[in-house]
């Protein structure tokens, strides 16, 4: 059974089309990667699942119900932590998240003691001491030490430093251990390829490629790298190799992921003293869909 | 080291260095941001003058009515509220106009003033866009300079559109460059105050709030001095307001109580300089503690946190009012005997039985108007709360959007009741201590209690605002605290129709003790009051959250 299902979800401020038909599922028990970069639409995503926001088309279905009209039932079941946590000033840490918690339904002291000391929180300053990424940590320990179904973290590590990123980490792991569904904003891509289970890639309000890791680097290329002693001139012309280059015997291209078979039996008969293939990093994915965009920048601020 | 990186540090280090780099830079920049604003203000100002020139021609056309006129603004409640009311033996429409109108034109120069220095110094410290500026070449000092230079100029161009326009109403030259004067340099000097109390605290609301505090006991100080005596006392001379009434523009023409408010404004911004260079940017001058590790059980409810986020504010307001309220009271007596001192004609129409409960009647009112404003003050929490995310963090628990901004509603209105309950309380203690006779207590307390329903209706206004505009709600709420002090005490003076008295909820009270209670008022009062809570609540849930 699937927690998220949004069809065609469209939302505009303005003349400003955030989503353009999002399509998304989440299923139960799965941590979901929500890939994109600022801008893209993920928190807006977010805040139409929260029913924060009305969609102004398309289906957006929580848990089976409408967000905008059972919000109070459904925020029973979920979590929240934004991107930009902002707290009262005058509430200590420790307040604030058991304000979270209570208000959620209870907080789970032995839990909320545990994860502070985890994650290194004093409980006892005033949240206008905290810098961001302390203040980010009581919103993470406050839907962690709570009793959900689903947690939706929207760049929820934004302001932590790596060991309190590993510790997050662990946290999350053991979330979906417990069954918990995640939904997980980000530009790191690195904390999405450990943690996720699948994907989703989110462009101008549209999600570009969904599926797992393995899923989405069957559609791209991957890259061999290779030292041959025979001349790799027929390799150039077989279909589904790309950027072909070669010097001194290296030999580097980019193989269509349905052709690897045919590439390398081709290659083993040019007298391979070493290789070195590797699949896409997400951060190729990321760029196969947004390389237009990217060298269309680079065109007007890259020239100094 | 190639020549001409050796040049361009060259040319870096010989640009200004001090810690007023960038000063004139700044200074255009928030012209730039006020650029409606700040002629808005001064408009309304002209306004002002403009409205009352024509109007007093038009209530009084001949001597005679002037004549009679004048006891309003002589009489001690007159002169709380109006001024010194210098030159009235002998009236004319100039002079009517310095003593019954003049003090608002300085109010409105000081909140002027007031919102501007706090909107470009401590909010935008708080804002955390003082970081991206001060990361520039820009001088320590340079935001807080700016601020005030603008401050200055906007003073300047209040100071020849009033002057101006005073002129234009055919009101002596002197006379108006004197007032135009007095009314920039009122300004000026709660620029000054308020260079020091955005030092204080890292909250620009505190910040405004402490220099409305300084506004709130110069107006008091000032209005019990004038009380005592016509032309002012040796208390009016504590105030800022009392010095810039007692230029007595027209009568006597002062140039010299200028220099006080000038000397304040000077002082105040180099004590300003002085404590912001002892604090880091960012931080208050009191510092944080350390606070409790876990919440309370109430604290973990929406009615629980809104109490404690709302606690703080009602605290302030509350002894703020309840203190204005005893030491006015504490005045009855003075009302009393100024009774014996008034002309024959006059003490038919004010005897000093009539005085005294007229006196008290105003009394409630006033405690009216500053709980309207607490009412006003308190429900821009909900704002803040939607706009900073904080709401939306809120609201993404199983907590309702009515429970939320409900437990908010219930909050401000059960404090606006205890602020009008302990007012009526400290006031009647104060009149009964004044008179020494405990016979006024009940109708004290009972009159102030008689404002909760008018006052309650300010709060609906506020959560239908909220509900459906949010964006107009500070704008649209002061307004209604603004008029109906307005209307409390113009609108005999200038005839205003009845249509627009009805407009301030606080009108529709019966004026307790002069007339009995009657409950018809308060009843429709506190029904629409509900309605507009409802109809708030009911917006609400229809709109969006965090949506600019």
């Amino acid at each position: 059974m699937n927690v998220i299902e949004c069809a065609g979800l469209v939302k505009t401020f303005g003349t400003i089309r955030a989503l353009d038909g999002l399509d998304m599922t989440v299923a139960r028990g799965e941590v979901h990667g929500f890939l994109g970069p600022n801008g893209a639409g993920k928190s807006t995503t977010m805040r139409v699942l929260l029913g924060l926001l009305k969609a102004d088309g398309g289906t957006v279905r929580l848990f089976g119900s409408d967000p905008w009209h059972d919000a109070v039932a459904l925020h029973r079941r979920l979590a929240y932590v934004p991107g930009d946590v902002e707290l009262w000033p005058k509430l200590t840490g420790g307040e604030a998240i058991d304000v979270f918690a209570r208000l959620r339904g209870g907080v789970n002291r032995r839990k909320r003691d545990e994860l502070c000391e985890r994650f290194d929180l004093d409980p006892t300053k005033k949240a206008r001491t905290y810098s961001k990424g302390n203040r980010q940590k009581v919103a993470l320990i406050a839907a962690l030490a709570s009793d959900v179904e689903l947690l939706l973290l929207d760049e929820p590590t934004a302001g932590l430093d790596p060991l309190m990123e590993l510790v997050f980490q662990q946290a999350i792991r053991e979330a979906r251990d417990t069954g918990t569904t995640v939904l997980l904003s980000s530009h790191i891509l690195a904390q999405v390829e450990v943690l996720a289970d699948r994907i989703s890639i989110v462009r101008q309000g549209r999600i570009v490629e969904s599926g797992s890791l393995r899923e989405l680097r069957h559609m791209t290329r991957i890259t061999v790298e290779a030292e041959v002693t025979g001349s790799p001139e027929r390799l150039a012309a077989m279909p589904g190799v790309h950027d072909l280059r070669q010097t001194d015997g290296q030999v580097r291209f980019e193989v269509d992921g349905s052709r690897v078979g045919d590439v390398l039996r081709e290659l083993a008969g040019l007298g391979v003293r070493s290789i070195v293939a590797h699949p896409p990093t997400l951060e190729q994915l990321l760029m196969s869909h947004y390389g237009d965009d990217l060298s269309a920048r680079g065109a007007t601020t890259g020239v100094k | 080291m190639p020549a001409t990186v050796g040049d361009r540090t060259a040319t870096r280090h010989s640009a200004p260095s001090g810690s007023r780099t960038a000063t004139l830079t700044l200074a255009r920049f928030l012209l730039r941001q006020d650029r409606v604003k700040l002629p808005a203000w001064i408009v309304g100002l002209g306004l002002l003058v403009v409205y009352i020139g024509a109007a007093l021609p038009e209530l009084a056309p001949s001597e005679q009515d002037l004549a009679a006129a004048v006891p309003l603004l002589e009489q001690p409640v007159g002169r709380m509220f109006a001024g010194p009311a210098f030159g009235l033996d002998a009236p004319t429409y100039e002079r009517f106009f310095a003593a019954g109108y003049l003090l608002y034109l300085f109010l409105l120069a000081a909140l002027m003033n007031i919102m501007l220095v706090v909107r470009h110094t401590r909010l935008e410290e708080q804002t955390g866009r003082a970081e991206l500026i001060r990361a520039n070449v820009v001088g320590r000092d340079a935001p807080l300079t700016a601020a005030l230079l603008v401050a200055v100029l906007a003073d300047i161009a209040a100071a020849i559109v009033v002057t101006a326009l005073a002129v234009g109403n055919g009101f002596a030259l002197t006379g108006s460059l004197l007032v135009g004067a007095a009314t920039g340099a009122t300004g000026l000097a709660f620029a000054g105050v308020t260079a020091v109390t955005v030092q204080l605290s890292e909250s620009s609301r505190t910040a405004a709030g402490w220099a409305g505090v300084v506004v709130g006991v110069a107006f008091a100080l000032r209005g019990l001095g004038d009380m005592a005596e016509v032309g002012g006392s040796a208390l009016s001379w504590t105030s800022p307001f009392g010095w810039a009434s007692q230029t007595a523009p027209y009568v006597h023409d002062r140039w010299w109580p200028l220099l006080l408010l000038l000397g304040l404004g000077i002082v105040g911004a180099l004590l300003g300089f002085v404590l912001q260079n002892k604090r880091d940017l960012g931080a208050g001058l009191i510092s944080a503690r350390r606070g409790a590790a876990t919440a309370s059980r109430f604290l973990g409810t929406p009615l629980g946190l809104a109490w404690r986020l709302q606690r703080g504010g009602l605290a302030g307001w509350a002894a703020s009012i309840v203190a204005l309220g005893c030491v006015d009271g504490a005045f009855a007596d003075v009302i009393v005997e100024s009774a014996a001192d008034l002309p024959e004609a006059v003490r038919q129409m004010f005897g000093a039985e009539q005085l005294l409960t007229g006196y008290l009647a105003f009394l409630a009112i006033f405690g009216g108007y500053l709980t309207a404003a607490y009412v006003v003050f308190a429900a821009q929490v909900l704002r803040a709360e939607e706009t900073s995310g904080r709401a939306g963090a809120l609201l993404a628990t199983p907590v309702s959007r009515s429970a939320w901004a409900g437990s908010h509603l219930l909050v401000i209105g059960f404090g606006a009741a205890v602020i009008l309950l302990l007012t009526g309380v400290g006031t009647g203690a104060a009149v009964a201590g004044s008179l020494g006779d405990w016979q006024t207590f009940g109708d004290v307390v009972a009159s102030h209690l008689n404002m909760i329903p008018a006052v309650l209706l300010v709060l609906g206004l506020c959560a239908a605002l909220y509900g459906w505009v949010p964006g107009w709600l500070p704008a649209i709420g002061w307004a209604v605290v603004a008029l109906a002090v307005f209307v409390g005490n113009f609108a005999d003076l200038l005839d205003l129709p009845e249509w627009v008295r009805a407009l301030s909820p606080l009108s529709h009270p019966a004026d307790m003790p002069v007339e009995s209670f009657d409950v018809l008022p308060a009843l429709w009062l506190a029904v629409l009051a509900l309605a507009g809570a409802g109809i708030g609540l009911a917006g609400l849930r229809q709109r969006q959250i965090g949506v600019r």
